[in-house]
């Protein structure tokens, strides 16, 4: 299995890249992607019933949970859209430019980095305010909000996994480029 | 740094200028590990060290007193372990990279691509940790109408501040970590071009 990725790389002038580099680049597209689908098409309305004045019985308002209303899911779905558009973007120019220029292999690992650390903070970001949302903060005062809105809670906590894999696919690529540089 | 690079291609043994290049990159190295050591060793005291009691009226004439410390959030707990991580990593191998310093080899390559590794996997860490405490001052800060969620910094000034300078230290030691990862792979691809001529 490893003479036969050896071979590929010494056909393409070793500065090419292997099927698994495509495969994986193509994987960590794919779910920021859905991440970025899934969070940002999220949106539940449920109606809660409150006690307006304690005379009348209780009255039942319609809330909306939308991703816009927290700057941590805007910050996530900002981040996933465009660590998936930066997928897309290397998957092309790498497939284009198939061995012939030095500079785009060295330009790609750089931007994977970042694109690491870029999707990891979103999913520390949205991790720690789903959390609150979830067990809710006695010493803050902050309610929990999941018991009311579940099926959104639940969107966010795939959405989360979901780029978090993502992270973990381009962290893959950084490790498959030193891989291939100790070669 | 791109003055010795032009020059390195000339001369294609082992000369002085690619001896002195080759003794740039590994200087630099040990340089970015103890300001990763040093901005996470900062970052964790003034997160730990940010406790505030202010007294919070709760009925009128009565004050209680109410402590904010760092431990009342889980996302406050996971930055410290994680920068924690980070600051002991950052000192293993700064000492390691101290110890091949001393060597006139430089780094072994093999010892460079599992830097490679970890200095990525880190910088996951830690990007993870700054988003999250990020996150949660965030809304510490301006509130959430939507989800009922108080402000809580124009109470606790202090204990925000604190908070907003740990943010800015693991900020800035995640960049420190994507400058390592960046300096090894330009560093192996010097030695790979090196060893190719």
């Amino acid at each position: 299995m490893e003479t036969q990725f050896k071979e590929v790389e010494v056909v393409n002038r070793k500065t090419s890249f292997t099927v698994k580099d495509l495969a994986v680049r193509l994987l960590a597209l794919a779910l920021t992607l859905v991440a970025t689908v899934l969070l940002g098409v999220d949106k539940e309305t449920t109606t809660v019933s409150v006690k307006l004045v304690s005379s009348l019985p209780p009255v039942d308002l319609p809330v909306t949970a939308k991703w816009t209303q927290m700057s941590a899911f805007v910050f996530f779905v900002i981040a996933n859209a465009i660590a998936c558009s930066y997928g897309a973007a290397s998957l092309i120019l790498i497939l284009v430019t198939r061995g012939r220029n030095k500079l785009v292999p060295i330009m790609v690992t750089i931007l994977d980095l970042v694109m690491v650390g870029l999707l990891f903070s979103g999913v520390g970001a949205t991790s720690s305010i789903g959390v609150i949302a979830y067990k809710g903060n006695s010493h803050v005062q902050w309610d929990k909000v999941c018991n009311v809105f579940d099926k959104f809670c639940q969107q966010v906590a795939i959405a989360i996994f979901m780029s978090f894999a993502g992270g973990i696919a381009y962290l893959l690529l950084i490790v498959l480029a030193a891989l291939k540089l100790h070669k | 740094m791109s003055s010795i690079a032009t020059q390195a291609p000339l001369k294609s043994s082992a000369g002085p200028h690619s001896e002195h290049k080759s003794s740039m990159g590994p200087v630099l190295d040990v340089a970015l590990r103890v300001l990763l050591f040093a901005t996470a060793l900062v970052a964790i005291i003034v997160m730990v060290t940010s406790k505030q009691t202010k007294l919070i009226p709760v009925a009128p004439g009565i004050a209680v007193p109410v402590a904010a410390k760092f431990n009342h959030s889980p996302a406050f707990i996971y930055f410290v372990a994680a920068l924690s991580v980070a600051c002991l990593y950052g000192i293993i191998t700064g000492f390691l990279s101290v110890l091949a310093l001393m060597k006139p080899g430089g780094v072994p390559t093999k010892l460079q691509i599992h830097f490679v590794m970890f200095d990525a996997l880190l910088l996951g860490i830690v990007a993870a940790a700054t988003g999250t405490a990020g996150g949660v001052a965030y809304i510490g800060l301006k509130g959430n109408s939507h989800s009922g969620w108080n402000k809580i910094c124009n109470t606790y000034g202090s204990y925000c501040f604190h908070f907003a300078s740990s943010i800015l230290l693991s900020l800035i030691s995640s960049i420190t970590l994507l400058l390592l990862v960046w300096l090894s792979l330009y560093v192996l691809s010097k030695k790979i071009a090196r060893r190719a001529i």
